[in-house]
């Protein structure tokens, strides 16, 4: 139902140390945003492309797609970037309306460019922890990481509810579909909000139920599972680092050139 | 048509282009990897103290009765899933509930904070919607400021001895206009405009989302009414045990 979750156990890196991805997929996000370097988010973003693609097996569409959910916040707040709105026409273009100019210089529209590219590498590098490790693994690396339990557990658990709910919420979505629910806009607010109270009131059924079930079970606040360790490699440890530090010559390479 | 006109027309053409390709607008999450790494890390420090005093509250409500872990949890998912449902749209464009400020009525403001934070990491990392670079700004908008103001204008307005569903509606859409322009602010903080600095560019901000988000604040407050008479009229039981009811109207 979450494309992105079921995507992640097909992975062929699925089996890799989770710690590992864990520490690619952050660092490499950091040195890409705190460089801000155009060149080190081109070779991120073909990085982890074929990480994710060729080596992780995850379908090139599919990739396609994912990676055009955050356009639509990236085109609208560069668009709020590149244009200004001011009594002085600015060096890049400039469009009179009345007494003020819309207009943009080189400078906005180079920053823009700089800013579209590099948020867009830091979103393939989430895609490549996302795509490549389930969420179970995710938090067991949280905590090694000496998360507090509480948060821990908390996780845990509404990513166990989520798919629960999600279940419930679209097999009534669809028994209203099926009788019309949506037939105008008004029906459709309807339904949609009938279907949220009795989410609820289903959720808080479900919640009681699954504690009781846990109680007899001698839950004692703490949920307690084995967990498959797939220990780290040398080699693939020794790649990291080559490559963090590729990027960091690449940066320090693009600082040089201009 | 003379040249002055042909510009207008060309703008809103661009303008629709841009908008008819929106796949599908979240509410507003600014992306990974959009905000400098000094504003990251001084919205994330600005969350803490919330955060710690949900966690503490939380742990309270935890130790005092252990069934309260799972309620929590599964409000946790609950506003989860609310945030990812597709509303019903004009346009037929996909828009998203904040759910947020649902649930800061629901559970209090303090409970929302911890669990704001756990359902943006989760849509980072399932729905990339959001990051983890920016998961402290996002934090603050949507699930500090945003619900803290529901919070206060709904018992602003119930002290006030105004109409329940008038005071939901309030809330609720306030707080979803709240969360809109604090990331505004957020975003022209970050990159404050060549001519006219920071507050010109959160006008612009402002404005380049204002058609997506204020036709999404009003149907969320009006979407929140309506699912808060129908928890009224057939979950009260439900509603009690999550404390919704104020001790007066418990009795």
């Amino acid at each position: 139902m979450i494309i992105v979750d079921k995507l992640c156990y097909s992975s062929r890196l699925r089996y890799m140390n989770a710690g590992e991805k864990f520490a690619f997929a952050i660092i490499t996000l950091l040195i890409c945003v705190v460089s801000r370097s155009i060149l080190c988010a081109a070779v991120i973003l073909a990085a982890t492309a074929i990480l994710t693609v060729k080596i992780g097996g995850i379908p090139l569409s599919r990739y396609r797609t994912l990676m055009a959910v955050p356009l639509t916040f990236i085109l609208l707040s560069t668009l709020a970037i590149i244009v200004n709105f001011s009594h002085t026409p600015l060096d890049a273009f400039a469009i009179p309306l009345g007494s003020i100019y819309v207009t943009g210089s080189w400078h906005g529209i180079y920053r823009a460019f700089q800013l579209i590219i590099t948020a867009m590498a830091a979103v393939s590098c989430l895609y490549f922890l996302s795509l490549n490790t389930p969420m179970t693994d995710i938090l067991e690396v949280l905590r090694r990481l000496r998360c507090p339990l509480l948060f821990i557990e908390l996780m845990m658990l509404i990513y166990r509810f989520l798919f629960v709910l999600l279940e419930i919420a679209s097999s009534i979505t669809t028994s209203q579909r099926s009788r019309l629910g949506n037939k105008d806009l008004k029906t459709a607010y309807h339904s949609f909000s009938n279907m949220v109270s009795v989410l609820f009131v289903r959720a808080i059924k479900k919640s009681n139920a699954l504690f009781d079930a846990m109680e007899s079970r001698c839950y004692d606040g703490r949920i307690r599972v084995l967990n498959e360790t797939f220990p780290p490699k040398a080699k693939e440890i020794i790649a990291i680092v080559c490559f963090e530090v590729f990027l960091l010559i690449c940066i320090i390479g693009g600082k040089l050139l201009l | 048509m003379n040249s002055k006109e042909q510009r207008i027309v060309a703008i809103s053409a661009a303008f629709a282009v841009v908008f008819s390709v929106v796949p599908g607008v979240s509410a507003m999450h600014i992306m990974e990897g959009y905000l400098p790494v000094s504003y990251c890390l001084a919205w994330g420090a600005l969350c803490v103290p919330f955060l710690i005093a949900g966690f503490l509250s939380l742990r309270k409500r935890v130790q005092e009765n252990r069934r309260a872990l799972i309620l929590i949890a599964m409000s946790g998912a609950f506003i989860f899933v609310l945030s990812s449902l597709k509303i019903p749209s004009v346009t037929g464009s996909c828009s998203h509930m904040t759910g947020t400020g649902l649930g800061a009525i629901l559970f209090g403001p303090s409970a929302v904070s911890i669990l704001g934070i756990i359902v943006l990491i989760f849509q980072a990392i399932l729905l990339a919607h959001g990051g983890l670079t920016t998961l402290g700004a996002n934090t603050f908008s949507m699930a500090i400021a945003g619900p803290l103001l529901t919070f206060a204008v709904y018992k602003l307005c119930m002290g006030a001895k105004l109409n329940r569903k008038v005071s939901v509606f309030l809330a609720a859409f306030l707080g979803d206009l709240f969360t809109y322009c604090v990331t505004a602010f957020q975003l022209a903080l970050a990159y404050p405009s060549e001519a006219g600095g920071v507050m010109a560019s959160f006008v612009k901000f402002l404005g380049v989302f204002a058609p997506t988000q204020l036709p999404l604040a009003v149907i969320e407050g009006i979407l929140t009414v309506i699912i808060i008479i129908g928890l009224e009229s057939f979950a009260k039981p439900e509603l009690k045990t999550i404390g919704y009811f104020g001790k007066e109207e418990a009795a």
